[in-house]
């Protein structure tokens, strides 16, 4: 016992006792709340970690850990400064920690406890680290250390000049976050000094810290720098501790949290529209790298703050999330594009809307039960969707396609129908979106359609992801149109025109739909592309997932918009969602048309019996619907 | 030294302050953008509320303002502290400059979902009074119509096409249109779909109740939310009666569109000039809105008419003669 407790006391002083109660804190509390998280999985959940444990998604698992975890890969690409930072920052300390540990099992003896690794210089003998291995380590961990210190330095210099690392705007940061920073800021030059005092005393050689403190040491005298020695090491430990204990209550709680959630996703668990225990490895994954901001065109061109991603994932984490910051977003998927978590920004905000709004849709919507005002037959169904209706135009250039094409066309909602149920999704009323779906889930089968087609982005997407149509496939009417001229079935006249695009998001980002609509512009006129189209397209401001903004803000966003489509030198903005339409009509002087219009306008074969197809029969005399 | 105006735009308020400024001894010049001075006068047939004919208003303005040198299918570029530059690149120097370069009608076309320009029977009161003018009022392929639809505030008070702002005198044209519809087919049934009746102006309201006692014109609550064509050819529209709360379909042979009025489309290029601020509507805003409701806030630069908001035409004369006036003080004091 006795030889036990002063193997122990070997490496001890009190300066150590900060050190530890900080990483006792540190663990405990992340151990505690991954197992909870994971024992709160629902149990879909549980057996697809189960299922994928003993397959390549854990050596793959692995394999994303080092790539995105220590080097931070995917923040290179975004911005390459940003990503050294990173990479410096938390691979370097990683190394720290391993050669560190390498260093201290091969220069101490007996038994070493945790902390006389990480304090090593402190407890090393004097004149340590003599011969090739010691020399290589002590010079390696210096290496290292300059490697994280530098890191620190572009942390210093981000948070003075944002704009100097490519990033128009910085995360704003709460308390706690406030209080880690500080302490991680002066870790490094904590150790620094630290070190290179006990070097400087302990005349072991090396080139920065080896170096640093013969100088102290021979400026300063022995005892001074004893005095200071005490007070680094006392100062080094004490911050360790502070960003430990603050590290789970914080943003650095992404440290760790990368790392489960990296496996959980290479076991396809997924976030879904319903809040589950899943959310919360997404949610304290976030390091509120602020990377989601500059995209977002409510910051950049409407002045929302206090909406972006980094602050909804906050509030929702700290349990302040309100129906404002929720509702304020258009669900354009910029910044998840972005994410260099990738996180699901997109679902996890629809899952707090659904919490927040979704209301009892009991006895709502009966009234559309059984009601039928589809027309004409055909193996190809048409759904227009609400704003397709808006834009008569549309309709009937689609009446003319079919037309020329040979099509029989059964019309699901032309005569009205009823909602597709995304509108409502996004508000976050599942409930009720799920009555519109089965109506009209129901109403396609009834017609035993094979091919859907719609004319709306929106409704694509729901119908696609969520409507589980077996036998009947569901396109957007550009890749309908662009099968058709691909087949032969469709002729165009080339006309040279030039024409830009602007790529819905729900169709683009949403839907992976980039190279159709670009196929059929090509075949008609030039396309002159904006500045930043297809993945980084922009939002049109008129987005139906966003219910809080003002119409200003919508007109600030779209008027920002069509003066970038105004550069391209296009005389037409063709796009392909009713709303984006819409959206950008009412703040350009350019002609703004749907595909299918500039489709239809170049026809080289046309029949005129659409021109009678497209008209509706008459309704009874002031018909009062009930 | 004679003093230089010019006075941009020979619409009613234009052509108001030149004869105002004729009778002061100073002979101004309007530039004109279009071939020949009026305005959109030019277009109207008659008048509210008296039901005046427009050409007999144009011809008394005409009249007093003949001395005044006119240069029409030049339009003004920019408004500079030296004078005003013209599209073929020249510069023409003045001492004052009188904006008078009236509103935009608004493009039913942005409002698709009513059909303009899409569906054979959807017109605009423009249309209409184009047609009174022409002597025939018809459906497309020359039937009498039966049934009539008017729709209040196309492009007026809508957030949905960025026009905010009342545009004041539709209302009543609406009415006024409704009412000769009525006397030139007394068996047509007439409906106007309004979400309120603004009759601002002295004997307005009292036409509104002429047109629903004497002209039996039905007035319903609601605005019509989208329009279709049947086959044959009348359009469908949807609205709601929001009096008695339920949405209704109705089948009718015409459909008109009550057009609102846009800023002006120079508006833009002049607020680059020190001096002229635009409205958020896009309308330049005068100094101030009870005593400097004429002048900008440059000394040399000054307002009449529908530049700086919907009005009519009385209203737009008004501030002629008295941009004429801020304009003749002005020059007096140089």
């Amino acid at each position: 016992m006795e030889n036990i407790s002063t193997e122990i006391l070997r490496y001890y002083d009190h300066f150590v006792v900060p050190f530890t109660v900080g990483v006792i804190v540190l663990f405990t509390v992340v151990i505690y709340k991954y197992v909870r998280w994971f024992v709160k999985l629902p149990r879909t959940d549980k057996s697809l970690v189960w299922h994928g444990l003993f397959t390549r998604s854990t050596f793959d698992a692995c394999v994303e850990v080092v790539s995105e975890s220590l080097l931070h890969r995917k923040i290179f690409r975004v911005n390459p400064i940003l990503g050294y930072m990173h990479m410096s920052l938390a691979f370097g300390w990683f190394l720290l920690i391993a050669v560190g540990w390498l260093e201290a099992s091969m220069q101490l003896s007996g038994i070493v406890p945790l902390h006389a690794h990480v304090f090593y210089k402190f407890f090393a003998e004097p004149g340590a680290n003599h011969g090739v291995s010691g020399e290589i380590l002590t010079n390696v961990m210096d290496l290292l250390l300059l490697f994280v210190l530098s890191g620190v330095a572009l942390a210093w210099f981000k948070r003075m000049r944002s704009r100097a690392m490519g990033m128009k705007r910085a995360t704003k940061h709460t308390t706690g976050d406030r209080i880690a920073l500080f302490a991680l800021w002066f870790i490094f030059p904590a150790r620094l000094l630290a070190e290179s005092a006990s070097s400087g005393l302990k005349g072991i050689d090396s080139f920065l810290t080896g170096n640093i403190g013969h100088w102290m040491v021979s400026t300063f005298g022995v005892q001074n720098i004893e005095l200071f020695s005490s007070v680094m090491w006392w100062a080094y430990s004490i911050l360790l501790a502070v960003f430990f204990v603050s590290m789970p209550f914080s943003r650095y709680m992404h440290i760790f949290t990368e790392i489960p959630l990296i496996f959980l996703r290479k076991y396809r668990l997924r976030s879904t529209e319903k809040q589950k225990s899943y959310d919360h490895f997404q949610v304290q994954a976030c390091s509120r790298c602020g990377i989601c901001i500059d995209p977002c065109q409510l910051q950049a061109d409407a002045g929302i703050m206090n909406v972006q991603s980094v602050y909804f994932l906050r509030d929702r984490r700290y349990h302040k999330l309100t129906g404002a910051v929720a509702e304020n977003c258009f669900m354009c998927g910029r910044c998840e594009a972005k994410c260099p978590v990738g996180i699901e920004l997109n679902t996890l905000r629809l899952n707090s809307r659904a919490k927040l709004f979704d209301l009892p849709a009991e006895g709502r919507y009966s009234f559309v039960k059984g009601t039928d005002t589809s027309s004409g037959s055909g193996k190809v169904g048409f759904f227009a969707g609400c704003m397709t209706l808006l834009n008569p135009k549309t309709l009937r250039s689609m009446e003319a396609i079919f037309d020329a094409a040979g099509e029989e066309v059964w019309w699901a909602d032309r005569n009205g129908g009823v909602c597709c149920g995304r509108p409502l999704k996004l508000a976050g009323e599942i409930g009720a979106a799920a009555k519109m779906m089965e109506y009209n889930k129901s109403l396609f089968e009834k017609h035993g359609i094979t091919t859907l087609v719609t004319s709306c982005p929106i409704c694509l997407r729901v119908f696609r992801e969520e409507y589980n149509l077996q036998g009947i496939e569901v396109i957007h009417h550009t890749q309908y149109i662009q099968r058709l001229i691909a087949q032969g079935r469709l002729s165009v006249e080339y006309s040279g025109e030039v024409f830009t695009y602007h790529d819905p998001c729900e169709l683009g980002r949403g839907s992976g739909i980039y190279d159709e609509p670009r196929a059929v512009i090509t075949s008609i006129g030039k396309l002159s592309e904006v500045s930043q189209s297809r993945e980084n397209a922009f939002c049109c401001g008129s987005g139906l997932a966003n219910i809080t903004i003002s119409d200003k803000g919508q007109n600030k966003i779209s008027a920002a918009l069509a003066e970038k489509f105004a550069e391209t030198g296009a005389k037409t903005i063709v796009t392909a969602c009713p709303l984006c339409k819409k959206a950008i009509a009412r703040n350009t002087s350019l002609k703004v048309a749907d595909i299918s219009e500039i489709v239809a306008g170049r026809l080289t074969v046309t029949t005129n019996s659409h021109l009678a197809k497209s008209r509706i029969e008459e309704s009874p005399l002031l018909h009062v619907m009930q | 030294m004679t003093k230089k105006v010019i006075i941009i735009g020979g619409g009613p308020a234009g052509m108001q302050t030149a004869a105002s400024l004729l009778e002061m001894g100073i002979k101004p010049t309007i530039i004109e953008k279009s071939d020949r001075i009026g305005g959109k006068l030019n277009d109207w047939h008659k008048l509210f509320p008296s039901f005046t004919p427009a050409h007999e208003v144009l011809e008394s303005l005409k009249q007093k303002m003949k001395e005044a040198r006119v240069i029409t299918g030049t339009t003004v570029e920019q408004i500079n502290n030296e004078g005003v530059s013209l599209n073929d690149g020249s510069i023409m120097e003045a001492d004052a400059v009188v904006v008078a370069s009236g509103f935009n009608l608004f493009r039913a076309e942005l409002k698709e979902e009513l059909g303009y320009t899409i569906y054979d029977n959807v017109y605009t009161t423009v249309d209409i009074e184009r047609m009174l003018n022409e002597g025939e009022v018809a459906m497309k392929d020359g039937r009498t119509p039966q049934r009539i639809a008017f729709l209040h505030c196309v492009g007026s008070r809508d957030e949905k096409v960025n026009q905010r702002h009342c545009s004041k005198v539709c209302c009543v044209t609406g009415v006024k249109q409704a009412m000769e519809l009525k006397g030139m087919f007394p068996q047509a049934e007439v409906y106007n779909f309004y979400m309120d009746i603004r009759m601002f102006g002295p004997g307005y309201e009292e036409m509104y109740r002429r047109a629903q006692e004497e002209f039996n014109i039905h007035f319903v609550r609601g605005r019509i939310s989208e329009a279709s064509e049947t086959i044959d050819r009348r359009v469908q529209i949807k609205a709601e009666d929001t009096l008695i709360g339920r949405p209704l379909k109705m089948t009718v042979d015409m459909l008109i569109l009550i057009v609102g009025m846009t800023p002006g489309e120079s508006n833009r290029e002049f607020s680059k000039t020190n001096g002229i601020e635009l409205q958020p509507s896009g309308f330049v805003a005068p100094a101030d809105n009870f005593t400097r409701n004429t002048c900008s806030n440059a000394k040399n630069i000054f307002y009449a008419g529908t530049v700086t908001a919907p009005k009519n035409i009385g209203e737009s004369i008004n501030e002629g003669a008295v941009a004429a006036q801020q304009v003749a003080k002005y020059l007096k004091g140089l």
